[in-house]
């Protein structure tokens, strides 16, 4: 199996696309992040007020909207808000200012949809592209079972979209040390009506593992594509498709259909459940879990029988 | 010379969406031969390749490599394969040397010096380390013979091994590929549509039609009729002729350049000859006549062809 996922390596690396994927990436963190330097230095400056004042003005409007009604859904958060913001007064907490790394880093999560894409892309190619090379006849007739080489892609496209993600991270860590102040650790949680410390590390970790749920599975189903029709066109098509606007059309759907819970794009997004406004109201954090398991097991199962059934006549 | 069936299909039969492509093909392939597959385009030749190496399923019957199953056995049956399917389609952005080392690292322990010796073998020492966009259709065929040879196979599945080549290279590839049969003992299927090229190389062929097999003898079998056929060379073949066709009216009698070739025993010579020096003709010589590969092929078939399509 090493062997098998040493061979893929090579054949990535050979080809320019792979280079022009990381360069991509590190172009457009870099990009990112002057862009946020540079917002930082526009509208940051003007008003000289501490944070103390700044939380107070925050608690008044909250306290506004907590009175006036606002509207239900906010109302959880709202208060939490309340409470993490006293707390802070009370103990001389300040807030992770925007020129803190823990903010950069936060902001920065949605790069992984950047990594996302690669990994569908390299998904996408990984088995079809041997179709397409014709190379597949040469790779079958290997003492090597079907059900290894595809297993074997299939790590690949896991390590490669891995690998992407390390570069990321390592990135934004070498440019948010440079470029931004090391801020505080701690982070507050409103939990069951009182405040609670925490770090902002773990926190971190969930933020980017809650935002790559939806790129792993919709890289599967490339992957599945892929071995299913032997078309990397039709895999990236559908997929990236699907990654534009699955998440929006369901949630179109969502509000005038219960089933729309059982769309996979319903139950991708776990934070969801941490803000408490779930796609559709009594949707849970497990049965989204399970909905996740279930796709992921369907997809897989269907590329490994398809593939390892099929006829090779390319 | 080992007479050890080493291939074995029993019944090969492949159906797809209920039309029968190869329908209950038979045959054995012993070490140390080279098996012609010969066959008209669309027979089923490929498709019997494929399913001899792995690549489509069986509907029904099987194929035993060294006694083990490629359906139940996999593994352990490819594992003495060797083969070019179709074209040697190669990673064309990797060099000629990753190839083989992609495809060394996918058999237990084959070493550095050994794809140095396959290199050498085929003779692309000079350009191994190129890519393989930059390679002649030959140098990519040398190379796919390369990759096929990597693991000692006691079986080599060459499919059009000569296409692309030079004369030069395809008679190298030729008797190289002799050479491998006679000093290894490999089994070596080969098939070609280039059937002079076939004659030079096939110890025995297999005709494949429509599917089905119809024919599998040596080459010198096949290639020498039942009723043989014995060239007379004379000075008036036409003149000739007629006398002939007079003097034994069950032969029948072919002009061929300045030959008559007869169809007769090779008892019948001493007294066609007598006949003809007391009939002054002028005899230069006689001489068993061989039908070419192609004529012998266009005959079975036609044959065939007319018998089962109406």
């Amino acid at each position: 199996m090493f062997n098998l996922i040493r061979n893929e390596w090579m054949k990535i690396l050979h080809r320019p696309g792979t280079y022009v994927m990381a360069g991509l990436l590190i172009l457009a963190v870099i990009i990112s992040t002057v862009l946020f330097l540079f917002i930082d230095s526009t509208f940051g400056e003007g008003e000289e007020i501490t944070w103390q004042q700044s939380l107070e003005m925050d608690n008044e409007q909250i306290q506004e909207t907590l009175e006036t009604g606002g509207y239900d859904p906010y109302i959880p958060s709202a208060e939490g808000a309340l409470a993490i913001n006293e707390y802070r007064l009370a103990n001389d907490l300040p807030p992770n200012s925007a020129k803190s790394i823990w903010t950069y880093l936060e902001n920065n999560s949605f790069m992984l949809a950047l990594v996302g894409l690669f990994a569908i892309i390299m998904a996408s190619g990984i088995v079809a592209g041997e179709f397409s090379w014709g190379t597949i006849k040469l790779l079958m007739i290997r003492p090597i079972a079907r059900w290894k080489i595809l297993l074997s892609k299939f790590m690949t496209v896991a390590t490669f979209a891995l690998a992407m993600s390390g570069i990321l991270v390592i990135l934004l860590l070498i440019l948010g040390f440079v470029f931004y102040d090391s801020g505080t650790t701690t982070r507050l949680i409103y939990e069951n009506g009182s405040v609670v410390e925490g770090s902002m590390i773990p926190y971190l970790v969930k933020v980017y593992i809650f935002n790559s749920i939806d790129v792993i599975l919709l890289a599967t189903m490339a992957f599945m594509i892929s071995a299913v029709f032997r078309n990397s066109s039709m895999a990236i098509g559908i997929s990236l498709f699907l990654y534009f606007v699955g998440g929006s059309a369901t949630g179109f759907i969502a509000m005038y259909y219960d089933w729309a819970k059982y769309s996979l794009f319903a139950n991708t997004n776990l934070s969801l459940y941490e803000m408490g406004m779930p796609v559709v109201e009594g949707m849970t954090m497990t049965f989204s879990v399970i909905m996740i398991l279930i796709y992921f097991t369907l997809f897989v199962t269907l590329a490994f029988t398809v593939f390892t059934k099929r006829d090779i006549s390319a | 010379m080992t007479q050890q069936s080493i291939v074995q299909l029993r019944d090969v039969t492949k159906t797809i969406r209920g039309k029968t492509i190869i329908d209950k093909v038979t045959f054995d392939v012993y070490g140390g031969e080279v098996f012609g597959f010969l066959g008209p385009n669309g027979a089923g030749k490929t498709t019997t390749i494929r399913m001899i190496v792995g690549l489509m399923k069986l509907t029904d019957g099987d194929v035993l490599i060294e006694g083990k199953s490629i359906q139940k056995d996999f593994e352990d049956a490819v594992q003495h394969v060797g083969a070019i399917v179709e074209n040697p389609e190669m990673y064309k952005f990797l060099s000629g040397y990753k190839n083989l080392v992609h495809y060394a690292r996918m058999y237990k322990g084959i070493s550095k010096e050994k794809i140095d010796e396959v290199v050498k073998l085929v003779g692309l020492e000079k350009r191994i380390n190129e890519k393989v966009k930059t390679y002649s259709l030959g140098m990519r065929q040398r190379l796919g013979i390369a990759q096929s040879l990597l693991h000692d196979p006691k079986v080599l599945i060459l499919d059009e091994p000569t296409n692309g080549l030079d004369p030069a290279g395809i008679r190298e590839i030729r008797d190289y590929i002799r050479k491998l049969a006679k000093e290894r003992g490999m089994a070596v299927i080969v098939s070609s549509h280039l059937l002079s090229e076939m004659e030079m190389m096939c110890d025995r062929i297999g005709i494949i039609q429509k599917g089905k097999l119809i024919d599998v003898q040596t080459m010198r079998d096949f290639v020498s009729t039942k009723g043989q056929l014995f060239k007379l060379e004379v000075s008036q073949p036409e003149d000739v002729k007629e006398k002939v066709v007079q003097y034994n009216s069950d032969w029948t009698v072919e002009v061929v350049e300045r030959s008559l070739v007869i169809d007769m025993t090779k008892e019948q010579i001493p007294d066609l000859v007598r006949w003809c020096a007391a009939n002054d003709i002028d005899v230069y010589g006689v001489s068993p006549a061989t039908k070419t590969l192609e004529d012998r092929f266009l005959e079975v078939t036609s044959q065939e062809g007319a018998g089962t399509h109406v």
